[in-house]
């Protein structure tokens, strides 16, 4: 069974013709059917009569002719930027669009942590940083050098052979040089 | 008043939504079941001006080394579990084992032991970036050092 309470909330939108069919017909064979709300609906529909009546009055005996004469002034003065611009704001930052703009600034602050993980190295224009922090090295007595290359953002950890090792291959890194 | 109601329902549900992508994708990060891990074996000597092709990627990279030659010896890569660690055959009878530590601000860390026919060489314990990579290099091979490119993934 329909809720009273429910439709009466609907009957002043179902007379302003605002409500879909399928809502206009429910409306409607409820108020046939029940008094109590075919007796609110009689009465909104005396107000709205009452109103249109009074208004239709009011309207012969005012002046419109300083209304018009208002309204092409307005038409054809030239109005200062700021005005414009107040103008569009209050049209612009209406209370469902501020609402929107809560999510959507989570979700572009979301999609901005989101993409480091996915496109590495988008926020430095391709240059990831790919420096490695070196929490500890233990070359067994070798000597070893820690270099952050900055061009390439590479973190290098050279080892250096003694000169007098055990390793046969130790001329040969003395003769390839530095390597840095 | 229903337009009204109907927004509000709207940006509710999108909030949900949009908590509920920043649950998915914390809990994605905390907990990667392994990481991939791959180690490149390159020979960088200065007896020529060859640069392997397969190292084209790397080129700025090994460039700053300041070495003439860069040869691709050994590509490897394993799949790590954490906590769990894996041996890689390097060149040269060395062995690296590698042993991802701790996955934290899109870092991972990981420990890693170079031997040489069993002697150690080096231990570190170092944070890269996810999909990042370092150099360790320096031990003499085949006229030239081994430089090893060691890079790891965490999906």
């Amino acid at each position: 069974m329909t809720n009273c309470e429910s439709i009466r909330e609907l009957i002043g939108s179902w007379l302003d013709g605002e409500l879909n069919s399928a809502e206009s017909d429910s409306v409607r064979a409820h108020v046939a059917g029940c008094p109590a709300c075919g007796e609110l609906r009689r009465q909104l529909e005396k107000l709205h009569l009452a109103l249109k009546d009074d208004l239709t009055a009011e309207a012969t005996r005012l002046e419109f002719m300083p209304f018009w004469r208002a309204v092409q002034q307005r038409i054809t003065q030239k109005r200062a930027w700021h005005e414009d611009l107040r103008d569009w704001c209050r049209d612009f930052f209406t209370a469902p669009r501020i609402a929107w703009s809560v999510p959507v600034a989570i979700a572009l602050v979301l999609a901005l942590v989101s993409l480091e993980a996915y496109v590495p190295g988008w926020r430095s224009g391709g240059a990831r940083n790919n420096f490695a922090a070196v929490d500890s090295i233990d070359a067994y007595g070798h000597s070893v050098a820690l270099l952050r290359e900055n061009e390439s953002r590479t973190t290098v950890i050279w080892l250096y052979q003694d000169q007098e090792g055990e390793n046969e291959a130790a001329e040969d890194t003395k003769t390839s040089g530095p390597a840095f | 008043m229903k337009l009204l109601k109907t927004r509000r329902r709207l940006v509710l549900l999108f909030s949900l939504l949009l908590v509920s992508w920043a649950g998915w994708g914390g809990a994605a990060e905390k907990n990667p079941q392994s990481v991939q891990v791959t180690i490149r074996s390159i020979l960088a000597a200065n007896k020529s001006d060859e640069f392997d092709a397969k190292l084209k990627g790397m080129e700025q990279q090994l460039k700053s080394l300041k070495y003439r030659s860069y040869h691709s010896l050994k590509d490897e890569t394993k799949t790590v579990a954490w906590q769990g660690s894996q041996s890689f055959e390097i060149p040269g009878g060395r062995t690296l084992t590698v042993a991802p530590q701790d996955f934290q601000n899109n870092r991972i860390a990981l420990k890693v032991h170079l031997t040489e026919n069993d002697k150690p060489i080096v231990d570190t314990t170092v944070k890269i970036p996810n999909r990042g990579n370092f150099i360790l290099g320096g031990p003499p091979h085949d006229g030239g050092v081994l430089v090893l490119s060691i890079s790891a993934s965490a999906p």
